[in-house]
């Protein structure tokens, strides 16, 4: 497990910042406690990323890296080629970031947590002002996080569509977790 | 005209030529007498030693690249930290952070300002398409109403001719009649 490097860093926040605004400052200056010296920190274990307390980062290094399975919060990993994947895990820590979010009423929920993308007939509500292309998190109507994706087209031009038509593709859902349950925490 | 013998001017002017070439003469005899020129011997220990050449530095050759002895992005610097370089204070963070959120609102705002102009076009052609088949409307409707208006005023005067010509051979038949049978 080690620290991340400056290239790492770059590519892991920009993909974060396709899905939440201004206020990812607060992953990495948000302390629990003030009066403790603890901060959270971005840990690489693997090609896989973490993201944990540092008081825990280091309690880990006590731990051979081969025995080591996970720990903190799973972001996502880095693929051979540098790209950085983002996992469903890491919908907790985008969530209440997100810069763009969709609502999907009742109906749309199961199909979404099938794996299907999302179309206009089950969408609640939506952000205004979206841009195509965009990544947004997917709630329900009770504001629970159900997972993230990307915009098909912007909220003007998806008015216009008709009700079956697809406005967000799905990247991560919650059903994973049962879908992908065998494979989700392998490395 | 005939040639004429030459004038007293001409000799006059050749005069001074032949005084011009004294003149010089008498300049030559001024001068100081040539000195001998010993040429130098190879030998001669000025010319034995070596003159300091300029030595250029490889950016001033302008060298290719690959010309030279180590390859293109084989160099490391020297003095540097090798291998990776970590990010882990919060300072360093966030100044990436900074860096990355500033890219993607730029972009963002692009990708708006797109949309907003492509929207704008498609209104704009909307409208221009719907003043056209306005216009279009407007001009068969019109084509209609005058289609109409002569088929009325034509039907009119039909009538009013039928009528004409109906009373016109009743009269006439009248008349005949009154004449046939008077």
């Amino acid at each position: 497990m080690r620290q991340l490097t400056e290239d790492e860093t770059k590519t892991l926040f920009s993909k974060l910042a396709n899905y939440t605004g201004r206020s990812l400052n607060a992953l990495v200056t948000s302390v629990d406690d003030p009066s403790s010296n603890d901060r959270y920190v971005f840990r690489l274990h693997g090609s896989r990323v973490y993201y944990m307390r540092l008081s825990l980062a280091n309690l880990a290094t006590s731990i051979p890296r081969a025995n080591l399975l996970s720990l903190g919060i799973c972001v996502g990993k880095f693929t051979k080629t540098g790209k950085f994947r983002i996992h469903v895990t890491a919908l907790e820590v985008i969530a209440p970031h997100a810069r763009y979010k969709v609502w999907i009423k009742q109906n749309g929920e199961m199909p979404f947590m099938y794996g299907g993308n999302v179309v206009k007939a089950h969408i609640g509500r939506w952000s205004e002002d979206c841009p195509e292309h965009q990544g947004v998190v997917v709630f329900n109507m009770d504001d629970t996080p159900l997972g993230f994706g990307v915009t098909a087209r912007s909220t003007a031009e998806t008015r216009k569509l008709d009700p079956t038509a697809i406005t967000v593709f799905r990247q991560a859902d919650i059903g994973e977790y049962l879908r992908e349950e065998d494979t989700l925490f392998t490395t | 005209m005939a040639p004429t013998k030459p004038s007293k001017d001409s000799k006059k002017s050749s005069k001074p030529l032949s005084s011009s070439s004294k003149v010089s003469k008498n300049k030559d005899a001024k001068r100081p007498p040539p000195k001998e020129v010993k040429a130098k011997a190879r030998t001669e220990p000025s010319l034995l030693k070596k003159k300091q050449k300029r030595e250029y530095t490889e950016e001033e050759l302008d060298l290719p690249k690959l010309n030279m002895i180590t390859p293109a992005g084989v160099v490391k610097p020297k003095g540097k930290k090798k291998g990776k370089k970590f990010v882990d204070d919060a300072e360093g963070m966030m100044t990436i952070m900074a860096m990355v959120n500033a890219d993607k609102e730029g972009q963002i705002e692009s990708k708006m300002m797109k949309a907003r102009q492509l929207e704008e076009i498609r209104q704009a052609r909307i409208k221009e398409q719907e003043a056209r088949q306005a216009q279009k409307k407007s001009k068969l409707d019109n084509a209609k109403e005058s289609i109409r208006n002569k088929k009325r005023k034509s039907d009119d005067k039909e009538d009013s001719k039928s009528k004409s010509t109906t009373e016109d051979s009743s009269s006439k038949k009248g008349k005949r009649k009154s004449v046939a049978f008077a």
